[in-house]
């Protein structure tokens, strides 16, 4: 498990002047398939882009690299033009400082793993990231004479996110980079893209199309289908937005938050959760949530039951009260939207529930949850 | 061996050598413009290139001994500038040679390079290497063992090569005349004693080197393996 690193001065200077905006007005046509993006993506913390595979995530994020050479328009990193064709402009990839971690990390065989971290140390221009300090923070001092071939999965993602990030970009490109990992390996390289975000400034735009990994570590999240953004906007509003139209094949309906962390142990093994000044949520405690003052968790809509009264009487910990906002029906099931203490929640109940318990809008109702509802994964 | 056979393996040597060394520098970016190549013209620059193989070499010698005579364009332009004749001289039998082992060079890079694909350059790219950065730092080390091959494949069939001297370089000793040469003039003067010795200085020679070749190329595989697999799991993203 990785402490979160104490000593920021050094390397948060280097991204100080960091961009602002990323701004995108272009057309991709193919033969089978068109993308058509006009979006100014401020350039802060972490931003999602989730969405189909065939919705042009990747394309996009090969069109900003310049990976992506049949395209009309216009791409502005902070007041840098990457690309202007009407203009003849085409910066090419090694001209971006543009960074990109692959899915599949393309290492280089004939290198050690810290010679594919000089490679790109070599070839950086400002050289103002200790390498050190870069091998500190992807934790790879104990590996560094591996060939790459001998390495995991995740340790592969490691030294390809240190490699990228020793190229010191402005832009941090993540094109699905945990897919092809097991559980441990993915939580620990999203705690480091976050650690690395806050230490180095360095925005990230990250594709995935896993909700659960994107409302671990982004503050905005792209909707993207078909070759189109759907919606863009803070993470937490976005996924609600997406519980009443988004794809049930690609995503569960599901209350997402960001909570203060109000007791780390309670002394039964639950972490307590601020909702509200009086109303708390339980979690069941982890360690990794120790070192951390807030948490981002989210409740599947099908976890949480409804009642009429209060029960008081239950094993279940969680119980909130509120008042419905919206019921929303879907084939044999109703999605029903409670507000309480300024937060929404949506839970998913069977038509039959629905019409047993004669729900309607503004009705006063309780929430039940188990603690173990209350999810940062989907194990 | 006696004076005028070590003078034809001399000349042999020189050839093939000079011939490697051009053979891998024109072979290189045509190996690597082939590779890219995704135009329909793709297959007839093939063509043309492995034309060598199959064609035998008397034709492509008699085409280029009517090129370099001096009454067409290309031995006329290489008269007016080194003042020499082209036909029967150690550079048309260099030329000659070039054409003839061409597809042996090309060929093994060509295939290098496809395997190779574009995953590792635009990773090599986004860490800001250029493109002449990219071929030495990443396809150079990464495909070494096929410039190896292409380069040993390319000496040895040089030294082999027979039709299109005969018929370009005709047989003047420490110009043209070399060891297939020396070894069919042994055999039309009934000299078999020599004939033998130049033959199985040449077999051992070319048995040697493709030895090598194949020696050289056994343990790269496990690494081939791993890399086409990266390439497969890339078509999916």
């Amino acid at each position: 498990m990785s402490k979160p690193l104490q000593d920021d001065t050094l390397l948060s200077e280097v991204y100080i002047d960091s961009v602002s905006q990323l701004d995108i007005k272009i057309n991709i046509n193919y033969r089978q398939f068109n993308l058509t993006i006009q979006l100014p993506i401020p350039l802060k913390g972490i931003t999602g882009i989730f969405g189909h595979s065939a919705s042009g995530k990747s394309t996009l994020l090969r069109a900003i690299a310049g990976l992506e050479q049949t395209l009309d328009g216009e791409i502005t990193l902070a007041d840098k033009k990457l690309v202007d064709t009407k203009q003849g402009l085409y910066l090419k990839p090694e001209q971006r400082q543009v960074g990109l971690v692959f899915q599949n990390s393309r290492l280089f065989d004939h290198l050690t793993v810290l010679g594919n971290l000089e490679f790109a140390v070599k070839r950086c221009k400002h050289n103002k990231l200790s390498l050190d300090e870069v091998i500190k923070l992807t934790e790879l001092t104990a590996l560094l004479e591996y060939r790459v071939t001998e390495l995991s999965g995740g340790q592969q993602q490691r030294v390809a996110l240190a490699r990228a990030i020793l190229a010191e970009p402005k832009l941090l490109l993540l094109d699905e980079p945990l897919s092809a990992l097991d559980q441990h390996s993915k939580a620990q390289l999203l705690r480091m893209m976050l650690t690395i975000q806050k230490k180095l400034n360095l925005p990230m735009l990250y594709v995935s199309h896993s909700l659960d990994e994107l409302q671990q570590v982004c503050d905005t999240l792209i909707v993207m289908s078909k070759g189109k953004v759907i919606d863009f906007g803070n993470i937490h509003q976005v996924i609600h937005r997406l519980n009443s139209y988004g794809d049930a094949d690609i995503m569960h309906q599901q209350t997402s938050l960001s909570l203060p962390i109000k007791q780390f142990d309670n002394g039964h093994g639950l972490t307590t959760l601020a909702l509200s000044a009086k109303q708390d949520i339980f979690l069941l405690a982890n360690e990794d949530f120790e070192q951390q003052t807030s948490l981002r968790c989210f409740i599947l809509a099908s976890d949480i039951s409804i009642s009429l009264t209060e029960a008081s009487d239950s094993s279940i910990v969680n119980h909130i009260c509120g008042t419905i906002q919206q019921i929303s029906h879907q084939r044999n099931n109703a999605l029903v939207t409670v507000h309480c203490n300024s937060q929404d929640f949506f839970v998913m109940i069977s038509a039959f529930s629905l019409q047993k318990l004669s729900l309607t809008i503004k009705q006063q109702v309780c929430l039940q949850f188990k603690a173990g509802a209350v999810r940062t994964f989907i194990h | 061996m006696i004076n005028s056979d070590l003078q034809a393996l001399i000349t042999t040597l020189e050839m093939a050598a000079l011939t490697t060394v051009i053979l891998l520098i024109i072979g290189t970016p045509l190996a690597w413009y082939l590779a890219k190549m995704t135009s329909r013209f793709k297959v007839i620059i093939e063509a043309v290139v492995a034309l060598p193989l199959v064609l035998p070499p008397t034709v492509l010698g008699f085409y280029l001994l009517i090129a370099f005579s001096p009454e067409h364009l290309p031995g006329q332009l290489w008269q007016q500038t080194t003042g020499q004749q082209l036909a029967f001289s150690f550079s048309a039998i260099v030329i000659g040679s070039v054409l003839y082992s061409l597809p042996f060079v090309v060929q093994p890079l060509q295939k290098a390079f496809e395997q190779l694909g574009d995953s590792l350059l635009e990773a090599g790219a986004l860490l800001g290497a250029g493109p002449i950065d990219r071929f030495f730092s990443i396809v150079l080390p990464l495909t070494k063992a096929s410039f190896i091959t292409a380069a040993s494949l390319g000496f040895a069939h040089t030294v082999g090569e027979f039709g299109v001297i005969l018929m370009i370089g005709g047989n003047i000793p420490g110009e043209t005349r070399v060891l297939s040469i020396a070894l069919f003039d042994h055999v039309e003067a009934f000299d078999y004693a020599r004939a033998h010795l130049l033959a199985i200085s040449l077999l051992i020679g070319s048995m040697v080197i493709l030895a090598a070749i194949y020696w050289l190329n056994l343990p790269k595989r496990p690494q081939d393996k791993a890399r086409s697999d990266q390439k497969e799991s890339s078509t999916y993203e």
